[in-house]
C-alpha cells in the first residue's frame, strides 16, 4: 500500500484517502460550449507517468489536496494543498 | 456445419491450409508419433499493409479473424508489444454473459454469446465455453430492483434471464451462506443459465490460428511507438521493428488504448485502472455457477481444474501497474468469506492484476474518430473479454464497408461530446 | 491386516541424530487413510510415514502416477495431504499430531491402486493441450465432456461444513524485515539490531537456521553460534512457520505468522523501512525420464530426512551430483547406512539416463549406459534464487549461465539481498556480506524513518536525516555451477502439473514460443509451487527448443504472494461497520424486522406495514429517521453555496424557513435532494438522503476548497450527532405539543417548511422541523443522540392515548409515493438529469453559476427525455412490481420506478419513467408484468396521487 504524503497529516496509508481525479480546470458555465464543457467532463489524459491529480483526506484531516504521482511506479513527489496553488496563481 | 476453415466461403487468395483438430487427428498422431504444426506463424513485417491491428488480444485477433474471412480482407497486420493474449485477454476471469441493462447492451452481448457458442465449431479450437450458469446476488432492496429490472429487460430480449430468491440460490450452491445473519444477507439474485466460463486463452489462441489460416500476419513484441497522420488522415505506424505504410488502423488496445489514441491525437474518456484477481489452490469441483456480488464487490467461479477464481471491482485509483496490492486479497477474501464462510482454510495461490480502461458510462468505445483512417475498439473497462467476438465482427464490417454497424452505432466516441451516454452503469459496476 | 491396527511396515526410523528436530520423548498416533502410524513429536506426516516405510503420499494430477517425496519441505509437490476438513496441507512442513487424520488426495479408490492411472498408457495420445484440440462439438456434448475432465481436478476437498477458524491481523512498524531465517538472514538480523533497528526475523520452517540445520557438526556448532547471537539481540522478533508472503508499494509488507497457539494463521501487516530478503535457494530437480518415481529425491530432501528427522531414505541408492551438497549427502548417506551403489559426478561428466519403476525407483540407466538396482536416487544438480520478493519490488533478475541461476539487478533502496541469492561463498564470506547488508538496512531505515517524520508538517523536532556513510557491502563470490536443467531423456519438469519436458518442447513446436505462452499452452508452473521448482527448468526446455538463450528466454513474472495463504487469514475479523440508531433497544424490543439500508440497519416494518401507513393517515405514527444526512454549515457565505450547489435560489431564505432542493453533478444527473433550513443568520442545517450523506460531505468539501476556497463555510458532518424522528398524522401536532416546550407550533407561528429550536420533553437544543416526506401534517425532530431513546419513548408513552404507533421504511415508502415524492437512485438513474425527475419548477437557469448549469440549460432546449410520472394502473388491484417494463410492442418505452398498493387510496400507484411522447397526463401506457402478462395503466396529472395540493401538510 503506498503512503500518501498529505500536505497536513504527514504521510499516511493510500487507504485513508479518496482519489478524486485528474486535476482540471471548469470552463465558464455561461460561455461554454457542449464540446468543451464535455471535454471537461469526460476527457482525461490519462498518461503513463507523472500526473497532477486532486484526492481527499477521508478518514484524516477532510482537505482536498493536490498530489504529483507517477502512475507506473505510484511513486508521489509532491503534495500540496489547493490554497498554494491558488497563491502561487495570484 | 460450421467448418469454416474447409467449406465457408471466405477469402481463397491467401488461403493456408492448416492441420485440422480433432479426437481423431490426436489419435492418429498420438500413433504416428508425428508433431503438430504451428499454430500460427512467425513472419518479419512487411513494409505496408492494407489494415493494421493494434492489440494482439481478443479484439484484435477477432478483429483481424472476421476482416479476413467475412470481408476478403486478408493484408492485415496485428501488432502487439508483447506476446498474443499477454495483456487483459490473459488476464481477466474470463465470464460471459449477456444480461446486462441496456436494450443496446442486452442486444450486443447476446450476439456475444451466440459467437462464442459456436466459437469452438467455428474455429476448429475448443475454447472450453462453460454455460454453467452466472448468478449476481442482491443484498438490498436497490439491487433486488436492478437485478429485476435486467431481468425484464433481458426477457423482453429474448435472454433466459430472471430473479431467484434465497432458497434456488442454496440449491445451486450449497457452500453459500444464505441465512439472515450475515452483515449483508442475500435477498435474491439475478440468475442468467447461458452465462458462464470460457478459457481465456484458447480464445485468443483459436483466433489468431483462424486469423493465421486466413494469411493474417500476426507480430507479437512488436511495439507502436508513433502513428503518423496528416490532414487529419492515417498513413502509417511506426514500430520497434520499423514503420509501416497503412491508410487504416484500428486500435484495439487496452490498458494503453489513451497512449495509442493519443499518438493519433485523439482525446480518451478514459481513466486506467488495474483490477486485480486471483486465485486459489485447487479443490475437488463444489461450485458450480458463477456467482457475483455487486455489495460485496466480488465474483468467483471454480475452473474444470478445481482452482476457485476471484475478481473483485477496480482499483481506487489510476494506475499503470501490475504488481497487485495486499489491501485486494484481503478484501477479497473477507468478501468470499462472507458468501461461503467454510472455506476459510483455502489458500490463496496467486494474485495478478490487468488493466481496465473505464469510461464514464462503463461502456465501450467503439467506432469511427475524427482521425480519417484511424478505428477505436476500447473502453472496455472490466467486461471486454465477453465482447471479444461481437466487437471483431463489427468492427471488421466498419472498417470493411466504412459503415457503423447498428449493433454498435450507442458506442461511438461522439456520444461523450453530445450528451448521449449509455445507461449501463448500473449494470456493468461489478457485473461480471 | 485390520484398519485399526498400527502399522507395523519396514521401519526406517534411524537411532538419534546430532541434530534431529524429533523429541523421541513424545511418541503417539495418527491416521493415514484410516490406519494408524506411529510418530515422535517434531515429525511432519510425511516423515512419520517415511519412517514408517511409506513412500507413495499422492497421485499426479494428469496421470495420475504415484508420487512420493521429493524436497521434504513446504515446496514437496508429491506430498500434499488432507488433514480433516482441511485441504492441501502441505505435508513434509505440517508437524504431525496425536490423533490427526490425514489422508491420500488425487487417489481413488486408494493410493496404491489408482484407477485413472490408466491415463499413463494414453499419454501418448493426450499431448499438451488435447483438450483444445477435441471435443469442440458439438457444443451441446461439451458439458458432458467437461464433467468427465473435472473428475481430474486435482487437489482436496473443500467442506461446506468447516468452521471459520479464528482469524486476526496485526500491524507492525520495524525497522528491517528480514525475509528468511537461515544463516545469512540471521547474520543480517543481528547485525541490524545491534546498528539500533527493530528486526522481524521471518522464517518458512520451524526453526531457525536454513541448510545449516542438516550440515554437520561444524553447522550445528556455527548455528548454535548463530543462535546464540539472536537472541542476545532483544530487539529482534523471530517468527518461525512464519512467511513473507509479498512486498507490495512502499514496502507494506505481509507475512503470515502460523506459529502461534490456537491461531490458524495470522496475516501481519508490516510497514517495514528497510526488506532484507535472504531466502536462500531452492534446490532444482533434474528432468529425465522417471524423475517423478518415488524414490527419486533431491540431496537436500535425502539430508533432511536423515539429519533432521532422522529417517533413512532407502536401502541402496544412486546419486547425481554436481556440487558440495551433493556430496555431503553421499556422506550422510552412507552414515545413515544406505548402500551407495554408484556416484556419478556430473561435474566429471557423470550423468543419469532414466529411472524404471511403476510404484518406485527399480532401476538406474546410468549416463554410461550402466543399469543399477536401487530405490533411492538422489540428484544435486543445483539451485533456484527465489526472486519472488525481489520481482515484487519491480526488479528484474538477471539470469547469469556460469552460476545458472538468476541475481538480483537493480534493487530499491528499501530492499536489500543477502545470502545465497545474492552469491556463493563460505559460511564465513556470507555471514560477512549478511553483517554488511543487515547493518546498511539499519542504516537505510534510519535514513527512510527520518525522511517519514520530516514530512508530517506538525513535526517539531526538525529533525535531520543522518548522515552516516553506506557500509561497504563485499561482493559474494559467484561460484562455477553447472546448466544442468534436462539430461538426455524427457521427464517431468512441473511435478504438480504433470508437465514434461517433451510437453513443453511441443508446445513450442506449436508455436508458443515464448516462456508465457508455452507455460500458459501446458500449465507449468501453474499449481501449488508456482513455479519455484519448475520455473528455471521449464525455461531451459523452452529456450532448447527454440534455440535460444537463457537471457533470451528471460525470465516470468514471480507473482504474490509468495507462499500460498489462507482465505481465512487474509480475511481476518470482520469489520464492516453497522450502524444503528439510538433507538435501536426499543425497535428490537417491538421485534421490528431489519432492513440493511447501506452501513444502517432500521426498522422495515413492525408486523403489519399497512396498518402502520393507515396509522399515519388516521392518527399519528413516529419513524426514527436517523440515518437521514445532516450536515451543519456555518459562515457568511453559507447561501451562497447553496445557491450554487442546489438548482433552485436560497438567496433569499428568512431565518426560521426551511427549503426542499436538488443537487445535480456537473453532468446535470441528480445526484442528491433533501431540505435545508436556516437557523440563524448564518448557521445552516441542512439534510441530505441517508445513502449519499458521506458522498455530499465531500462534494461540497470539494467545491469549497478547490474551486470557491475563498467561500467562508465551515461544514460539520452531524449525522450521528442526532437522533432523528418524524411525527406524522393529523394528531402529530397535539402530540409534539405534549412534549415541546418554548416553541408556539400554531399554524400561523410554525407554518408548514419552517424550522425552530427548541425543547422536547425536557431535552434542550433540539430542532423541530415542520416538513414532511408523508403528506400528512408532519414534524421532523432533531434530539441530541443521547436522549434519542429518551425522546423516543416519551412520545410513545405522552401519546399512547391518541393511537402512536412506530411505522417503519415500508410504511414510509408506501406513505412517500401515495405523495409522489421521488427517491434519488431509485425513481431516477445515472442518467437522469434535472428536468427529467419532474422538477422543473425548481431549476432556476437564470442563477449565475450553479453546479451542472450548462447541462441542465441544453436539456431543457432539447426537450427528447425521459420522465418521471405518477401512473395508476386500470385495473387498481394490480401492483406491477418495481422495474416493471413499460412498453410498446417489444419496444421498452419506460419503466415502473416504485410501486405499491395504497391501503389509504384502495388501489395500486405507481412512479413511472417514460419517453417523451407518452409523458402527457392521461395517455395510456402498457406494462409488462415479470410473469410476462400485460397490464395498461395511465398517466396522472401529478406525481402525487394522494392530497396533490398539500393541503394536509400544511394544515
Amino acid at each position: 500500500m503506498i503512503l500518501l504524503p498529505c500536505p497536513h497529516c504527514g504521510p499516511r496509508n493510500a487507504s485513508e484517502f479518496r482519489y478524486a481525479g485528474e486535476a482540471s480546470t471548469r470552463p465558464d458555465p455561461n460561455a461554454t460550449t457542449p464540446e468543451e464543457w464535455r471535454a471537461y467532463l469526460y476527457i482525461k489524459n490519462n498518461p503513463a507517468g507523472w500526473t497532477t491529480e486532486k484526492w481527499f483526506h477521508r478518514t484524516g484531516c477532510r482537505r482536498y489536496f493536490t498530489a504529483e504521482r507517477h502512475t507506473v511506479t505510484n511513486e508521489v513527489r509532491e503534495t500540496r494543498l489547493p490554497a498554494a496553488r491558488l497563491e502561487s496563481n495570484s | 456445419m460450421t467448418r469454416s476453415f474447409f467449406s465457408r466461403n471466405g477469402t481463397r487468395s491467401g488461403y493456408q491450409k492448416q492441420a485440422r483438430y480433432s479426437a481423431f487427428d490426436l489419435f492418429r498422431r498420438g500413433l504416428s508419433g508425428a508433431e503438430w504444426p504451428r499454430a500460427w506463424r512467425s513472419r518479419d513485417p512487411k513494409s505496408s499493409y492494407d489494415v493494421v491491428v493494434i492489440g494482439g488480444g481478443v479484439h484484435g485477433l477477432a478483429t483481424a479473424y472476421y476482416l479476413a474471412k467475412e470481408h476478403g480482407i486478408t493484408d492485415v497486420a496485428v501488432l502487439d508489444k508483447g506476446y498474443i493474449g499477454g495483456g487483459a485477454s490473459g488476464r481477466n476471469t474470463a465470464i460471459i454473459r449477456s444480461n446486462y441493462l441496456t436494450p443496446e447492451g442486452v442486444r450486443f452481448y447476446d450476439r456475444s454469446v451466440k459467437l462464442y457458442e459456436n466459437l469452438s465449431a467455428e474455429l476448429n479450437f475448443n475454447v472450453m465455453f462453460s454455460q454453467r450458469g452466472h448468478l449476481t446476488l442482491a443484498h438490498n432492496d436497490g439491487a433486488v430492483r436492478t437485478m429485476r429490472w435486467r431481468a425484464e429487460v433481458n426477457k423482453l430480449e429474448g435472454i433466459d434471464s430472471e430473479v431467484i430468491g434465497p432458497a434456488e440460490i442454496k440449491n445451486l450452491v450449497p457452500f453459500m451462506d444464505t441465512s439472515e445473519h450475515t452483515r449483508y444477507p442475500i435477498l435474491g439474485a439475478l440468475y442468467h443459465p447461458p452465462g458462464g466460463i470460457i478459457r481465456h486463452d484458447a480464445v485468443v489462441w483459436g483466433y489468431a490460428r483462424g486469423a493465421d489460416a486466413h494469411d493474417v500476419h500476426i507480430h507479437p513484441y512488436t511495439e507502436v511507438q508513433g502513428i503518423d497522420v496528416e490532414n487529419g488522415r492515417v498513413h502509417g505506424v511506426r514500430t520497434n521493428r520499423g514503420g509501416i505504410a497503412t491508410s487504416k488502423v484500428v486500435n484495439c488496445t487496452a490498458g494503453y488504448s489513451s497512449l495509442i489514441s493519443g499518438m493519433a491525437g485523439v482525446g480518451m474518456p478514459i481513466g486506467t485502472f488495474p483490477l486485480q484477481a486471483a486465485v486459489t489452490e485447487r479443490v475437488k469441483p463444489f461450485l458450480h455457477p458463477v456467482v457475483v456480488s455487486g455489495t460485496l464487490h466480488v465474483y468467483v467461479s471454480q475452473t474444470d481444474r478445481g482452482e476457485l477464481v476471484f475478481g473483485a471491482s477496480v482499483d481506487p485509483f489510476t494506475s499503470y501497474s501490475t504488481r497487485g496490492s495486499l489491501e485486494f486479497i484481503e478484501g477479497l477474501a473477507g468478501h468470499v468469506l462472507e458468501l461461503m464462510p467454510s472455506l476459510s482454510k483455502l489458500r490463496l495461490l496467486r494474485q495478478w492484476a490487468g488493466l481496465c480502461d473505464m469510461t464514464p458510462d462503463y461502456s465501450p468505445i467503439m467506432g469511427v474518430t475524427p482521425v480519417e483512417g484511424f478505428y477505436i475498439d476500447v473502453g472496455w473497462g472490466t467486461w471486454g473479454f465477453k465482447a471479444g467476438p461481437v466487437s471483431g465482427e463489427a468492427m471488421a464490417e466498419l472498417v470493411a464497408t466504412g459503415k457503423t454497424p447498428k449493433i454498435i452505432a450507442a458506442f461511438d466516441l461522439a456520444r461523450f461530446a453530445e450528451g448521449r451516454l449509455v445507461g449501463e452503469k448500473g449494470a456493468a459496476a461489478v457485473g461480471h | 491386516m485390520s484398519r485399526g491396527a498400527l502399522k507395523t511396515g519396514k521401519s526406517m526410523r534411524l537411532g538419534r541424530q546430532p541434530g534431529e528436530v524429533l523429541d523421541r520423548s513424545r511418541q503417539f498416533v495418527f491416521t493415514w487413510n484410516g490406519r494408524k502410524y506411529p510418530a515422535f513429536g517434531g515429525d511432519t506426516i510425511i516423515s512419520a510415514l517415511s519412517a514408517a516405510g511409506e513412500s507413495v503420499f499422492s497421485r499426479s494430477f494428469k496421470y495420475h502416477r504415484p508420487r512420493g517425496l521429493l524436497t521434504a519441505s513446504f515446496l514437496d509437490p508429491g506430498c500434499n495431504v488432507q488433514v480433516g476438513d482441511e485441504p492441501n496441507v502441505r505435508g513434509a512442513h505440517r508437524k504431525v499430531e496425536p490423533h490427526m487424520a490425514a489422508s491420500a488426495q488425487n487417489a481413488w479408490p486408494s493410493l496404491r491402486f489408482d484407477v485413472k492411472s490408466a491415463n499413463r498408457y494414453l499419454e501418448r495420445f493426450l499431448p499438451p493441450g488435447f483438450y483444445y484440440k477435441t471435443f469442440m462439438e458439438p457444443q451441446r456434448l461439451w458439458p458432458l465432456y467437461e464433467r468427465v475432465l473435472q473428475r481430474f481436478a486435482g487437489g482436496g476437498k473443500a467442506s461446506p461444513d468447516a468452521p471459520h477458524g479464528y482469524y486476526d491481523k496485526r500491524y507492525a512498524h520495524p525497522d528491517v524485515v528480514v525475509a528468511g531465517g537461515g544463516p545469512a538472514g540471521m547474520g543480517a538480523a543481528v547485525a541490524a539490531a545491534e546498528a539500533g533497528a527493530r528486526v522481524m526475523l521471518v522464517e518458512e520452517e520451524h526453526e531457525l537456521g536454513g541448510h545449516l540445520r542438516w550440515g554437520d557438526e561444524e553447522d550445528l556448532a556455527a548455528l548454535r553460534r548463530l543462535g546464540e547471537e539472536v537472541a542476545r539481540n532483544s530487539t529482534i522478533e523471530v517468527m518461525t512457520d512464519s512467511v513473507v508472503t509479498g512486498r507490495y508499494d512502499g514496502n507494506w509488507v505481509a507475512v503470515s505468522q502460523r506459529s502461534l497457539p490456537r491461531v490458524e494463521e495470522r496475516l501481519i501487516k508490516a510497514r517495514t523501512k528497510t526488506l532484507v530478503v535472504a531466502p536462500g535457494l531452492i534446490e532444482r530437480p533434474y528432468v529425465f525420464q522417471g524423475n517423478d518415481a518415488p524414490g527419486v529425491m533431491l540431496s537436500t530432501a535425502a539430508r533432511r530426512l536423515i539429519n533432521l528427522y532422522a529417517v533413512k531414505p532407502g536401502e541402496r541408492a544412486v546419486v547425481l551430483t554436481a556440487n558440495a551438497e551433493g556430496d555431503a549427502a553421499v556422506a550422510d548417506l552412507e552414515r545413515a547406512g544406505v548402500e551407495v551403489a554408484r556416484v556419478e559426478d556430473a561435474r566429471n561428466g557423470g550423468d543419469i539416463g532414466r529411472v524404471r519403476g511403476g510404484q518406485g525407483a527399480r532401476e538406474v540407466e546410468c549416463g554410461d549406459g550402466a543399469r543399477i538396482e536401487c530405490d533411492l536416487v538422489v540428484t544435486a544438480t543445483g539451485w533456484t534464487a527465489p526472486t519472488s520478493l525481489l520481482n515484487m519490488a519491480g526488479d528484474k533478475p538477471f539470469y547469469n549461465p556460469a552460476a545458472a541461476r538468476f541475481f538480483p539487478s537493480r534493487l530499491p533502496e528499501d530492499v536489500l539481498a543477502t545470502g545465497g541469492i545474492a552469491g556463493d561463498g563460505s559460511l564465513d564470506e556470507l555471514l560477512e556480506h549478511a553483517r554488511a547488508t543487515g547493518k546498511e538496512a539499519a542504516r537505510r531505515a534510519r535514513g527512510i524513518g527520518a525522511a517519514l517524520r520530516a514530512g508530517i508538517p506538525q513535526s517539531t523536532d526538525g529533525e535531520e536525516a543522518p548522515q552516516d556513510s553506506p557500509v561497504t557491502i563485499p561482493d559474494l563470490p559467484v561460484n562455477g555451477h553447472l546448466e544442468l536443467f534436462r539430461g538426455r531423456t524427457h521427464g517431468i519438469v512441473d511435478y504438480s502439473e504433470d508437465v514434461s519436458s517433451k510437453d513443453l518442447v511441443a508446445a513450442v513446436k506449436e508455436g508458443y514460443d515464448s516462456a508465457e505462452l508455452a507455460k500458459r499452452y501446458t500449465t507449468a508452473t501453474m499449481g501449488p509451487t508456482q513455479g519455484k521448482l519448475e520455473t528455471v527448468n521449464a525455461m531451459a526446455v523452452i529456450a532448447e527448443a527454440t534455440g535460444r538463450s537463457m537471457e533470451e528466454t528471460g525470465a516470468t513474472t514471480w507473482r504474490p504472494p509468495y507462499a500460498p495463504i489462507t482465505l481465512g487469514a487474509l480475511a481476518g475479523r470482520n469489520f464492516e461497520p453497522v450502524r444503528y440508531s439510538p433507538m435501536q433497544p426499543w425497535h428490537e424490543r417491538q421485534g421490528a424486522r431489519p432492513l440493511v439500508a447501506g452501513a444502517w440497519i432500521r426498522p422495515d416494518h413492525y408486523g403489519d406495514p399497512e396498518a402502520e401507513v393507515r396509522n399515519v393517515r388516521k392518527n399519528v405514527g413516529v419513524i426514527d429517521v436517523t440515518p437521514l444526512g445532516k450536515l451543519d454549515l456555518r459562515g457568511p457565505d453559507v447561501s451562497e453555496l447553496l445557491n450554487f450547489l442546489y438548482v433552485n435560489k436560497w438567496s433569499n431564505l428568512e431565518v426560521g424557513k426551511v427549503r426542499y432542493g436538488v443537487m445535480c453533478a456537473e453532468d446535470g444527473v441528480i445526484l442528491d435532494d433533501g431540505v435545508t433550513g436556516r437557523l440563524g443568520p448564518e448557521h445552516y442545517l441542512m439534510t441530505t438522503t441517508s445513502s449519499g450523506a458521506a458522498g455530499v460531505l465531500e462534494w461540497i468539501e470539494d467545491w469549497l476548497q478547490t474551486y470557491q476556497p475563498d467561500w467562508r463555510v465551515h461544514v460539520t458532518p452531524v449525522t450521528g450527532a442526532y437522533a432523528s424522528i418524524n411525527i406524522a398524522g393529523p394528531k402529530s401536532r397535539e402530540l409534539l405539543a405534549r412534549v415541546a416546550e418554548g416553541v408556539d407550533l400554531s399554524t400561523e407561528a410554525f407554518p408548514y417548511m419552517n424550522v425552530r429550536t427548541g425543547t422536547v420533553a425536557g431535552v434542550e437544543g433540539c430542532f423541530m422541523w415542520r416538513i414532511g416526506f408523508t403528506g400528512e401534517l408532519s414534524y421532523e425532530i432533531h434530539v441530541p443522540a443521547a436522549y434519542g431513546l429518551y425522546v423516543w419513548e416519551a412520545l410513545m408513552e405522552r401519546g399512547a392515548d391518541l393511537g402512536v404507533r412506530p411505522f417503519g421504511v415500508e410504511a414510509q415508502r408506501v406513505l412517500r409515493l401515495e405523495k409522489g415524492h421521488f427517491i434519488v437512485g431509485q425513481d431516477t438513474d445515472a442518467l437522469t438529469q434535472g428536468f427529467g425527475a419532474g422538477i422543473s419548477w425548481a431549476i432556476k437557469l437564470d442563477k449565475e453559476d450553479f453546479v451542472g448549469k450548462p447541462e441542465l440549460v441544453w436539456q431543457g432546449e432539447r426537450d427528447g427525455y425521459f420522465r418521471l410520472i405518477g401512473l395508476q394502473p386500470h385495473d387498481g388491484s394490480v401492483a406491477p412490481p418495481e422495474a416493471s417494463q413499460i412498453v410498446e410492442g417489444k419496444t421498452i418505452v419506460g419503466r415502473i420506478t416504485s410501486s405499491r398498493f395504497s391501503s389509504t387510496l384502495e388501489r395500486s400507484i405507481c412512479l413511472g419513467f417514460v419517453a417523451p411522447h407518452l409523458a402527457e397526463p392521461g395517455t395510456t401506457v402498457t406494462v409488462q408484468l415479470p410473469n410476462g402478462e400485460r397490464i395498461t395503466a395511465r398517466v396522472m396529472e401529478h406525481l402525487a396521487h394522494y392530497d396533490p395540493e398539500g393541503a394536509k401538510a400544511r394544515g
